[in-house]
């Protein structure tokens, strides 16, 4: 699965890592993340992520 | 190992953090004046306008800080550093020691020596009071001036729109963002933002700010006079440094760090918008976080990361427009070439800054879809002396010569 980075803050989201602080489980592919996920350095929204090769 | 950290922002958390998970602390406090656990500073934004429900603000639950064995101190600041009992004083009176102290302090907002800055209805934003108070001022005012036209001038104003202010942004220097954009940049920029029904006002010097107890008009240095009811300045940040000057650490416009973030007493590290590194203060969150990882690489003795600096790269966030800007975009001594594309509608507006064979700066406005492929660019240090001639034309994009690599 992709990684995804914020262009606001340069936070990696890993989808082996997930986000457990944030109530997501490790596997959670970026586009399975709920609408109202938001980086969790900077607080931008996952319109803010690009995705990395 | 006893590791006390001073600040609960972006800095301070991520130290905490890393520490934590190395598990080489024995404890770990953290001391903040502020009352509310971690929440990232650009949500103020959100809050302000009241998209963002104030108790949503926190980024983590509750028990982040206890699952980690973190101590969080909240409301509590730290008065004074003695450096020789490694003690600090608490501005409660009380006391506390440490092996390893961390300052993430942060900053505050500046406010130029306007006269009548003092009056009320003249805000700064930084904190969730701050928000609070001009998102509740801005849905009642009826002439809402911004002080500063840079990259949180802006995201505030946008902010104004969306409360149902058509706030008034006056920069004084002679275009937009000027850290961040060119003249040109500016132009499409500055389009953009009065088509979201802000006003902008350029080279123009605000004199005084004029009322009673509170606010009724900004004059500016021409004489003219716009009413205001409502003052929003965002005119930069400074370090906070009392505390560490204080305690005798060298201090500059931050607090002085090596690249190991240490300060000249080994034990005392300085991370974040506290931090000067080589003779800068960023301020913004890349920069906090690239530090944040190296002192607490080094206070738990894992690796030997150095700080090498950052390229500072900023994206306007809530604005609706597409804006990145990348390291060195205005280039004034040297050799250099500027390679620009702008469309026929004049929405997007793109600028390559190329110096020695290399890219050091970049705008890209109106269109992101190649910021990725210019961060790796310039991170990755790649030649495109070899494109150059091609560059923003048909049939080559940034990300093939990332691809050619
Ligand atoms: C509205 C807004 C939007 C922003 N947008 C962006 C953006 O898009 N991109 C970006 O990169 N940056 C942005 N920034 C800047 C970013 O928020 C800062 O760079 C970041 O917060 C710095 O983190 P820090 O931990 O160093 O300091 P701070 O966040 O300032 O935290 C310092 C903490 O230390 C505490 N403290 C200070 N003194 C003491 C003491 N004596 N005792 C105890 N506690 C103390 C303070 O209360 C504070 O909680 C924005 C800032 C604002 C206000
Ligand atoms: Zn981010």
């Amino acid at each position: 699965m992709a990684k995804w980075e914020c262009l606001v803050c340069g936070y990696v989201y890993d989808p082996d890592e997930g986000d457990p602080d944030n109530g997501i489980e490790p596997g959670t592919a970026f586009e399975d993340l709920p609408d109202d996920w938001v980086c969790p350095e900077c607080g931008a929204g996952k319109d803010m992520f690009e995705q990395m090769d | 190992m006893r590791v006390i950290i001073i600040g609960n922002g972006v800095a301070g958390v991520n130290v905490a953090r890393a520490i934590a998970d190395s598990g080489v602390a024995d404890e770990l406090i953290i001391y903040s004046c502020e009352k509310h656990n971690y929440y990232p500073r650009p949500r103020l934004i959100e809050l302000l306008t009241g998209d963002l429900p104030p108790e949503a603000i926190a980024q983590y639950p509750d028990d982040w800080y206890q699952r980690r064995k973190i101590d969080v101190r909240l409301g509590c600041c730290v008065a004074a550093i003695d450096r020789d009992a490694r003690r600090i004083t608490l501005a409660d009176g009380g006391h506390d020691t440490y092996d390893k102290l961390v300052l993430a302090i942060g900053a505050h907002s500046w406010v130029p020596p306007i006269a009548g800055a003092e009056r009320q209805g003249v805000h700064t934003l930084r904190t969730v009071r701050d928000a609070e108070t001009i998102g509740a001022q801005a849905r009642k005012a009826e002439n809402v001036v911004c002080i500063g036209g840079g990259l949180l001038g802006l995201d505030t104003s946008m902010a104004l729109v969306r409360c149902g202010a058509s706030p008034v942004i006056l920069e004084a220097l002679p275009w937009l963002m000027p850290r961040q954009l060119d003249r040109e940049g500016a132009a499409v920029l500055q389009a953009l933002i009065e088509a979201r029904g802000a006003h902008v006002r350029v080279g123009v010097q605000v004199e005084e700010i004029i009322g009673d107890g509170r606010v009724r008009s900004v004059r500016l240095k021409s004489g003219e006079e716009l009413p205001a009811d409502l003052v929003v300045v965002s005119a930069g940040v400074r370090s906070n440094l009392l505390l560490a000057q204080q305690a005798g650490l060298s201090c500059n416009r931050g607090i002085i760090v090596n690249e190991r973030m240490e300060t000249d007493d080994p034990d005392i590290y300085a991370v974040g918008d506290c931090a000067e590194f080589k003779g800068m203060v960023w301020a913004i969150i890349p920069v906090a976080l690239a530090q944040a990882r190296v002192a607490a690489m080094q206070i738990c003795g894992q690796g030997d990361g150095l700080y090498e600096g950052v390229v500072p790269s900023t994206t306007l966030k809530v604005t609706g427009i597409d804006l990145t800007s990348i390291g060195e975009v205005n280039p004034q001594e040297g050799m250099f070439v500027e390679k620009r594309y702008q469309n026929a509608a004049g929405s997007v507006y793109e600028k390559l800054v190329i110096r020695d064979r290399r890219i050091v700066g970049a705008i890209l406005l109106g269109d992101r879809s190649d910021v990725r492929a210019v961060n790796q660019l310039i991170s990755r240090g790649v030649d495109v002396a070899p494109y150059i001639d091609r560059l923003f034309t048909a049939g080559l994009s940034l990300a093939d010569i990332v691809n050619a690599q």
